[in-house]
């Protein structure tokens, strides 16, 4: 596949304008011509993903343009990438890991959150959002059920930090405190609280949280 | 038909969140937000560039961001997420609140009672000026002689309280006992501060603690504060709201409190960029007196990435926004000053004085100010930067918003281009002297400079 710079291209132009059924045919056309899916999830999608992430770093596109690209690569991944991967069984994982994002109890605040999710979605992470007020028992529960590899948790109001403190509590207390590695994030904390809370980073910004991510999954 | 009271419109602001259309959250912010204000704004051409003004002057052009505001605001409603329905006022129930509004109203009690009034564009009239530290963190310890400091400065009509890191040396935990013992300790220690500043009738701005109704009802009452402070009660961005915001709103309607209702749109997110978040700012105003009632509408739009409300893009739209207001209401509209510097650091003044003048010559009624370094920070606050504020905001009282934009722009130009560095400065302990609650010599100097530079640059001289 010679033509990658220009498809890529392409494909970053029609996602952004969430034209779905263009995007399924480019991936679909690029596999028909020999593509494997890794190949073009490597070449194709992460690099638009990473492309736009950047651009809402600077403010080029807003929040919805990122939510539309995002729902258009899970329509392609759902349609034409994830069924080629499983018929391939080439083994090869295109996920960085598996992130549970959660506001934490007593906080209804999800904005902040929803730009970590997308940003990480972006950049090849797969997410969890258990949404909003989220008790520390159920994040616990969840993070188990669906056997992540990072805990997230945000929280914009103060009075909403002692539920960090119990998740990593609930964690060290099931002995799974080492399993899972935690991040926080949101308005209300900051590097030193993190350590407060017992959590292992805390990102600024959603692009923070995405490298902190990377960094504790030893991915960077 | 008779005109409803008060109270019945608050009863059918309940009845909204119980009986309105069901909607997903997440077409709530994908399709009735970010679809409406991108339509919106195309239909009343709400655009400008980067060399059109920061305070804009065409009265025609706030007009339209007022009418896209109220189309807005009559189009989606607010969505409560406790019952994930959508709340929708016809544009002649929205008209009928607005009608019921005072021009003006008196806080705090005896001597220092302010009365706050309804301004438009270019107004003469007085604009009163909120002080404090607007919920930056503190430790117990300072709390008292933190508020103390501000309730010392005159040019302060109210003080604004910060928020308790702890209370008894525990954690507070929202919806829990514990914020309703914080609330308690909050409202003794806030009521000491300005008892010792001898300013004891002086407005507070609370329940700061108060994240869920567990803490506004524990923080209103007999011994607690006082019917003449001021409550507060907010959306969560983009226009929802919920049963414990709505729990005070009924609260302060039983109780007879004050109250400045708020909503903080977010630039870069769901209402996009300046044009939309004006739009924004103005349905969300009217929704909130609506919704959740509201004797002053506060909006601090925040930054996604910069969390500030001082941008240069947000200065535009928060001026449209309350030009647009003030031209058709007599809502007793106030801006949150949020700048990314802290105390210590020059930038904090021409930051933070930027979007005081910008409002103030728009229709502000009053100024909320200054929640520093974005009020993450603990103690990265000081009374300083607030009066700085205050001062500018009564020299500029009855100026014209064409002669503001050039001031506002040089101020622009100053801070512009290190907003993303997060100059936080020093805290409060570092440039407060806390024997004598007063700012330190080389913090003072700083400030002095700055009032130098700006009676040789403009011929306005401020009280220092």
């Amino acid at each position: 596949m010679a033509d990658w710079e220009t498809k890529q291209a392409e494909f970053t132009k029609i996602i952004l304008a969430g034209d779905e059924e263009a995007a399924v045919s480019l991936a679909r056309t690029a596999l028909d011509e020999g593509a494997t899916p890794v190949e073009f999830f490597e070449n194709c999608i992460s690099p638009s993903l990473q492309d736009i992430g950047k651009r809402f770093e600077t403010l080029d596109i807003f929040l919805p343009e990122m939510v539309t690209a995002a729902d258009t690569v899970e329509k392609v991944n759902s349609e034409v990438i994830n069924p080629a991967v499983a018929e391939a069984k080439d083994g090869k994982s295109m996920s960085l890991g598996k992130v549970l994002l959660a506001t934490v109890q007593g906080d209804l605040h999800d904005i902040g959150k929803n730009m970590v999710g997308l940003m990480l979605k972006v950049n090849g992470f797969e997410l969890i959002d258990l949404g909003t007020n989220v008790p520390p028992a159920d994040i616990v529960a969840r993070a188990e059920q669906e056997n992540v590899d990072i805990i997230g948790m945000s929280a914009l109001l103060t009075t909403c930090l002692p539920y960090m403190k119990d998740v990593c509590d609930f964690l060290e207390g099931k002995g799974l405190r080492e399993k899972y590695p935690v991040i926080i994030g949101g308005a209300a904390t900051h590097p030193e609280i993190a350590e407060e809370m017992g959590a292992n980073a805390q990102g600024g910004s959603a692009a923070e949280g995405v490298e902190k991510c990377k960094m504790l999954l030893g991915k960077l | 038909m008779s005109k409803p009271t008060d109270y019945q419109i608050l009863l059918g602001s309940l009845d909204k969140a119980e009986h309105g259309p069901i909607v997903e959250e997440r077409d709530w912010d994908n399709k009735f937000i970010s679809q409406t204000i991108r339509e919106l704004v195309r239909k009343y051409d709400i655009s400008w560039n980067a060399d059109d003004p920061l305070v804009p002057w065409d009265n025609d052009f706030a007009d339209r961001v007022f009418a896209a505001g109220m189309e807005m605001a009559v189009k989606t409603g607010v969505y409560c997420l406790d019952t994930k329905r959508q709340m929708l006022w016809s544009q002649d129930e929205l008209e009928q609140i607005l009608s019921r509004t005072p021009k003006q109203v008196t806080v705090g009690e005896g001597v220092d009672a302010v009365t706050v009034y309804t301004r438009r564009p270019d107004d003469d009239k007085r604009v009163a000026v909120w002080g404090g530290p607007w919920g930056v963190p503190v430790t117990e310890e300072l709390y008292t002689p933190f508020i103390e400091s501000y309730a010392r400065e005159p040019v302060f009509d109210l003080v604004e309280n910060a928020t308790l890191l702890s209370t008894h040396g525990r954690p507070i935990r929202a919806g829990s006992p514990w914020e309703a013992v914080a609330v308690w300790q909050e409202a003794q220690m806030a009521l000491e501060a300005i008892r010792k500043a001898g300013r004891s009738g002086i407005a507070l701005g609370c329940v700061e603690i108060a994240t869920t109704e567990i803490g506004e009802l524990a923080g209103t009452t007999y011994g607690a504060y006082r019917l003449t402070d001021i409550h507060h009660a907010a959306f969560i961005s983009e226009q929802k709201t919920a049963y414990h915001q709505l729990t005070k709103a009924v609260h302060f309607a039983h109780t007879g409190s004050f109250s400045e209702t708020y909503f903080n749109p977010m630039y870069g997110g769901y209402a996009g960029g300046g044009p939309g978040v004006a739009i924004a700012i103005v349905s969300g105003m009217l929704l909130v007196k609506a919704c959740l009632g509201g004797t002053f509408c506060n909006t601090g739009p925040t930054h996604v990435h910069l969390n500030c409300s001082t941008h240069p893009d947000l200065v535009i739209s928060t001026s449209l926004a309350f030009q647009g207001l003030a031209r058709n209401t007599n809502l007793l509209i106030t801006p949150f000053i949020r700048p990314t510097t802290g105390p210590g650091t020059r930038e904090i003044f021409y930051e933070s004085a930027a979007l005081t003048i910008a409002t103030v010559v728009s229709g502000a009624t009053m100024i909320d100010c200054v929640q520093s370094a974005t009020g993450n920070h603990t103690l990265y606050a000081s009374p300083l930067e607030a009066r700085f504020c205050g001062e500018f905001a009564h020299a500029v009282e009855g100026m014209t918003r064409k002669d503001a934009d050039p001031i506002v722009r040089k101020f622009v130009e100053k801070y512009k281009n290190i907003q993303d560095e997060h100059l936080i400065g020093r805290p409060f302990t570092e440039v407060y002297d806390l024997d004598t609650l007063q700012p330190t010599p080389e913090w003072f100097s700083m400030y002095e400079a700055v009032c130098d530079e700006v009676e040789k640059d403009y011929g306005i001289v401020l009280n220092n």
